[in-house]
């Protein structure tokens, strides 16, 4: 009887010590992260609630804010030129993630045929993500010159001379253009990983059933990938909505207007105009855009993870 | 019959090499069009054809280049910046990678999911009020106003813990029966695992920062704390900088990420495979 309940007591205290010392192991690892997370509300979340208020006030960073209202909201849908800046934004955006996709894809099956020195080309490739994006646009800028590389290049085609960046529908494909050049590579990099990690036994198979090789690339290829089409699919639509150095530099955002995009819109409201409040009206439509893409890219990186 | 075949075998592939080179070309003919010029005499620039190898070499547009303007100190601000961003990142993603690749408490679930939702917030969403935080902590024209936001990336958080679910929880348990703590196991048992992620999480975050515009153009007004990209766009500005000496900048430019690039290949190679992520 005596000894059983010694056995219980020192039953309940390796258990209480056993608890202390697990909550101790939970303390650390709560500690490990508390720099990220106050990091995040402090340059993240606080800005963000920030933002949300000063869109409701008139500020010019002199004096105190004063509220307005929804007047900043209702003055910029009514804006023209928020509204043509909203809809280079969400053009730039589905015409970059779609050929970014598309090409990436294309590069990324012929990197991956069996063709001797596939490493090199792919690094290759991949030097248009090494260089600064200052430099990108500023080499882009006199390769799309009237008189620059590009139309040299195209001259044989006989369609003379072709002002890229000054007529109002070329400028922002030629914006388009050097994106793809950027970044196509980059997720190239991302599809060669699926395709080499797709087992060679599945192709052999399809082989031996008679599939051709659109019908191996059609049935095997792209449904083992779609986790990374959906990717890149949702990154690239969130890079590009962040879109601003490359308008701002090879097309000041011109011609009239043609270009420019909400970030654009927002540097020039808040920081030329010192209307903060304005500003910050248009960052909401912004945020809302990144929200869409965010959720989406979450739902991926979560997928699999439910308990 | 056995020979044909054979030589069949050996000589296909290499029918892929020249649209594969042309494309490669493609890519890389802009590079290449930048080292050209950056070593051309000025008035080339304005020709109608493009002399891919200059006929007189100029080298001296580099010295020209970095004497016109402050390039040195701007060079050596953004290497601050970006070594203290890829520092910041190293540390503080690896860190809370661990953190929530490996342990468990209450809304564990909630901060992940609070941390990845900060993507929807990029600096482009939030620069108004982050101008206004920096500006009241007195933070213009400072380094730290420069890379104290982009300290910490939640791409970089996820990509270590994705890194980290890998490893196996017996070894971590192996080593606190072994009397290791919890900083030691996350040094000795976790770090020496996960160089690769750690080589692509450095590389990008250096990169990144060393490709910042919009932020540093938004806090800093004085040349002693201007970075390159923005010393390059206003020598471009500047009437009378030709434009081969802004190519001289432009290559110079690019030389630290290439290196950068080369030297961590090897991790980089690894590190994507695996995870395919990280925009």
């Amino acid at each position: 009887m005596q000894t059983q309940t010694e056995t219980l007591s020192r039953c309940s205290a390796l258990t209480r010590v056993r608890l202390s010392y697990r909550q101790r192991i939970r303390a650390w690892g709560i500690g490990f992260i508390l720099p990220a997370i106050l990091f995040f509300a402090f340059f993240k979340y606080g800005p963000m609630l920030w933002a949300f208020w000063l869109s409701f006030t008139s500020y010019d960073m002199v004096g105190t804010p004063r509220l307005v209202g929804f007047d900043n909201f209702t003055s910029v849908v009514h804006d023209p030129v928020f509204i043509q800046a909203l809809n280079n934004t969400l053009v730039y955006i589905a015409g970059s993630t779609a050929l970014i996709t598309l090409i990436a894809l294309l590069l990324a099956l012929a990197v991956s045929q069996r063709v001797p020195g596939s490493r090199a080309y792919m690094s290759g490739m991949f030097l248009s993500n090494v260089m600064p994006i200052v430099a990108v646009c500023l080499v882009w800028r006199f390769l799309l010159h009237p008189h620059g590389l590009v139309n040299q290049m195209l001259s044989p085609l006989g369609l003379g001379r072709i002002d890229w960046l000054t007529d109002t529908s070329l400028a922002m494909p030629a914006i388009v253009g050097v994106t793809v050049w950027r970044f196509a590579p980059y997720f190239m990099v991302v599809f060669v990983a699926a395709i080499m990690a797709i087992p060679s036994d599945f192709y052999e198979a399809a082989e031996i059933d008679g599939a051709a090789r659109w019908g191996r690339f059609r049935h095997i290829t792209i449904p083992l990938i779609m986790p990374q089409v959906f990717f890149v699919i949702v990154v690239s639509a969130l890079l590009s909505a962040r879109i601003f150095l490359m308008p701002f530099l090879i097309t000041g955002g011109g011609p009239g207007g043609a270009t420019r995009v909400l970030s654009m819109l927002v540097y020039e409201t808040g920081f030329s105009y010192m209307k903060m409040g304005r500003a910050a009206a248009i960052s909401v439509a912004l945020f809302a855009i990144a929200l869409v893409f965010t959720v989406l890219q979450m739902r991926l990186f979560m997928r699999g993870e439910e308990d | 019959m056995a020979g044909r075949r054979l030589t069949r075998r050996h000589v296909l592939p290499w029918l892929g090499v020249p649209p594969l080179v042309a494309l490669v070309l493609l890519f890389i003919l802009p590079i290449i069009w930048m080292v050209s010029t950056s070593f051309q005499a000025g008035e080339k620039m304005y020709q109608l054809t493009t002399e891919w190898i200059p006929q007189v070499w100029h080298p001296e547009n580099y010295p020209n280049a970095l004497s016109r303007s402050a390039f040195p100190l701007f060079f050596l601000n953004s290497a601050i910046v970006s070594l203290a961003v890829m520092v910041g990142n190293v540390v503080f993603c690896t860190l809370a990678g661990y953190g929530l690749a490996k342990y468990r408490f209450p809304g564990d679930r909630f901060v992940l999911l609070a941390i990845l939702s900060t993507l929807m917030l990029p600096m482009e969403v939030t620069l108004v009020p982050t101008f206004l935080i920096v500006h009241k902590l007195g933070w213009l024209n400072t380094y730290q106003g420069i890379f104290a936001p982009l300290l910490v990336d939640a791409f970089g958080i996820f990509l270590m813990r994705q890194f980290i679910l890998r490893i196996p929880s017996d070894y971590i348990e192996a080593a606190r029966i072994d009397g290791l703590g919890e900083f030691g196991i996350l040094w000795r048992i976790i770090v020496p695992q996960c160089k690769s992620a750690i080589a692509v999480l450095a590389i990008f975050a250096f990169r990144d920062s060393w490709d910042q515009f919009l932020w540093p153009l938004v806090v800093v007004s004085r040349d002693e704390f201007r970075t390159y990209p923005l010393g390059l766009v206003r020598f471009g500005e500047d009437y009378g900088n030709p434009p081969t000496e802004q190519m001289a900048i432009a290559v110079l430019a690019t030389i630290p990420v290439f290196v950068l690039f080369m030297l961590l290949q090897r991790f980089v190679k690894t590190g994507f495979g695996l995870s395919g992520l990280k925009g």
